[in-house]
């Protein structure tokens, strides 16, 4: 079921100040994904900046699955269920995972939860199957202040790396969470 | 904040059987390598406990499961990811439940009941009651217990867990509370008189060293990364602090401590009811711990503290 197109990285950058906690997103991919009710593949996170700053300031800062590049949940996972892609998505196969949890707590971004509906470890997956359809992910296709912006990047012309170099080029401040661990997450937050 | 839906109260139940039953296992294997005649009753009495607590404890794991229940041709995958921690761990746990079930029949004489109705099993019995066998037990019983932390320590997401110390604590941990298993079988089935004062000795010696490595787990634990001080606080002061003063520290460790501390020095003694109820206060200890380090690192707040570390 759509196979992983080898040429293709996809990534996802969050422009954080075009974030306004609206969780249109949350929606959007909960219906889309019929996830369980207590659930979310996708969370804004709200919160004073730390005490680390001197500016106090309050943030939103989306979250999801990262699709590590050195994913913690793939090397745990005894099923090899949870698998990282040739197109840089990390997937669960629902037909192979045995509903161990192992997962959920390796992942240091908290983006797993149990679908106690399947039995079985669920995340974000980049709406695989609309992304082959050639439609943006739905949180994308939903965000109203355009904070959300996904593509292949190794594409120059798609729309996330214009993102990217235009942020380099502007020197806005980018980064990616949890950068010590070493997961190499896909998912750029990006701050003008 | 955001808690995690993995692990649940059933793991802490598997982690403390699968403890329970190895250490007591690896502590009869020892004795009878040292002195098999004289220490009899007690492994008789572990190998009561031994293999069965294990099975109980992976039938814990197992009903965890969100779908191998349904599908349990999916077990087989466990064995196939060599990076999985899981996978270790179910290769062990079944090299130490098939040597440990035929140590148990043999010494509960349970294997010549068998070889009386099939013949050929016999060539089962040197091997049970071979060297070979006390070692292979001692090694796989102290990996069953090791990796029981192991499965923990891999995960640097929850650096409660991720300390070198853990598989460590639960060895000790394991040995202890699978000496005291043993002695509440023993007094309530094998009544022997028998002379188990070495045995008593590694017992406080345990007990010893299992406090003295949890007041430096928490003293670095405190010095650490936001999340393994935030899982350190939870214990201390935070929304588990009574389970671990009253139910861990007090009734856990430091009755049983004092208790045996007397013993040891000669000026009490404790058998029949009295030493099975502190043995069951050891037993509800190693509980504990697992618990409340599973629960400390599991209910630890995640990334959030770092989240605009570039900021
Ligand atoms: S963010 Fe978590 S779930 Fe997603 S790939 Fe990384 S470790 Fe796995
Ligand atoms: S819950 Fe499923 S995907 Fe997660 S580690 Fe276990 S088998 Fe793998």
């Amino acid at each position: 079921m759509y196979s992983a197109d080898k040429t293709k990285k996809f990534a996802m950058a969050y422009i954080v100040d075009r974030c306004v906690d609206c969780k249109a997103c949350m929606v959007a991919c909960k219906a889309e994904w019929q996830i369980p009710d207590n659930d979310f593949r996708t969370h804004i996170d709200t919160g004073i900046a730390p005490a680390a700053t001197e500016r106090l300031s309050m943030h939103f800062l989306p979250h999801q699955c990262n699709h590590c590049d050195d994913a913690p949940c793939v090397t745990v996972c005894p099923t090899k269920a949870s698998h990282k892609r040739a197109d840089g998505v990390v997937d669960i196969d629902n037909r192979k995972c045995v509903g161990c949890r192992y997962c959920i707590p390796s992942c240091p971004y908290n983006a797993r939860f149990f679908n106690n509906q399947l039995g079985v470890a669920d995340k974000c997956t980049f709406c695989l199957p609309r992304i082959y359809d050639g439609l943006m992910p739905a949180c994308v296709t939903t965000c109203p202040g355009r904070a959300r912006v996904f593509g292949d990047i190794n594409d120059p012309e798609s729309e996330i790396s214009k993102a990217l170099k235009d942020a380099a080029d502007n020197r806005y401040r980018v980064w990616t969470l949890r950068k010590d661990l070493g997961t190499e997450p896909n998912i750029y937050y990006i701050q003008k | 904040m955001e808690f995690q839906t993995g692990f649940h109260w059933y793991i802490a139940v598997y982690l403390f059987l699968a403890g329970v039953g190895a250490g007591s296992i690896v502590v009869a294997s020892l004795a009878d390598m040292y002195d098999r005649q004289k220490y009899l009753s007690f492994i008789k009495a572990a190998s009561v406990i031994g293999m069965p607590l294990v099975s109980i404890g992976i039938f814990f794991l197992y009903i965890d499961l969100g779908q191998g229940m349904y599908k349990p041709w999916l077990l087989l995958l466990l064995f196939v990811n060599t990076t999985s921690a899981i996978m270790w761990g179910t290769l062990i746990l079944t090299i130490f439940t098939i040597l440990s079930l035929l140590y148990g029949a043999y010494n509960l004489g349970i294997l010549d009941w068998f070889i009386k109705k099939a013949g050929f099993l016999k060539i089962f019995k040197p091997l049970a009651a071979s060297g070979f066998m006390n070692w292979a037990l001692i090694i796989t019983g102290i990996l069953t217990a090791g990796y029981t932390a192991v499965l923990l320590g891999v995960l640097k997401a929850i650096p409660f867990w991720h300390q070198t110390a853990l598989p460590i604590l639960f060895i000790i941990s394991a040995s202890s509370t699978g000496i005291s298993g043993a002695m509440v079988v023993k007094e309530l089935f094998f009544k022997e008189e028998a002379h188990l004062a070495k045995i008593e000795t590694t017992h406080f010696y345990l007990i010893m060293l299992e406090i003295l490595l949890l007041i430096g787990m928490l003293l670095i634990a405190l010095q650490g990364v936001p999340e393994m001080k935030f899982s350190a606080l939870a214990l201390l002061t935070g929304e588990f602090a009574v389970e671990f003063w009253v139910f861990l520290v007090l009734l856990g460790l430091v009755v049983p401590a004092v208790v045996f501390a007397f013993v040891e020095a000669g000026k009490l003694h404790v058998s029949g009811g009295k030493l099975v109820f502190f043995e069951l206060l050891v037993l509800a200890g190693g509980y504990f711990l697992r618990h409340l380090i599973l629960h400390a690192g599991v209910y630890t707040q995640k990334f959030t503290d770092y989240i605009m570390i570039h900021y």
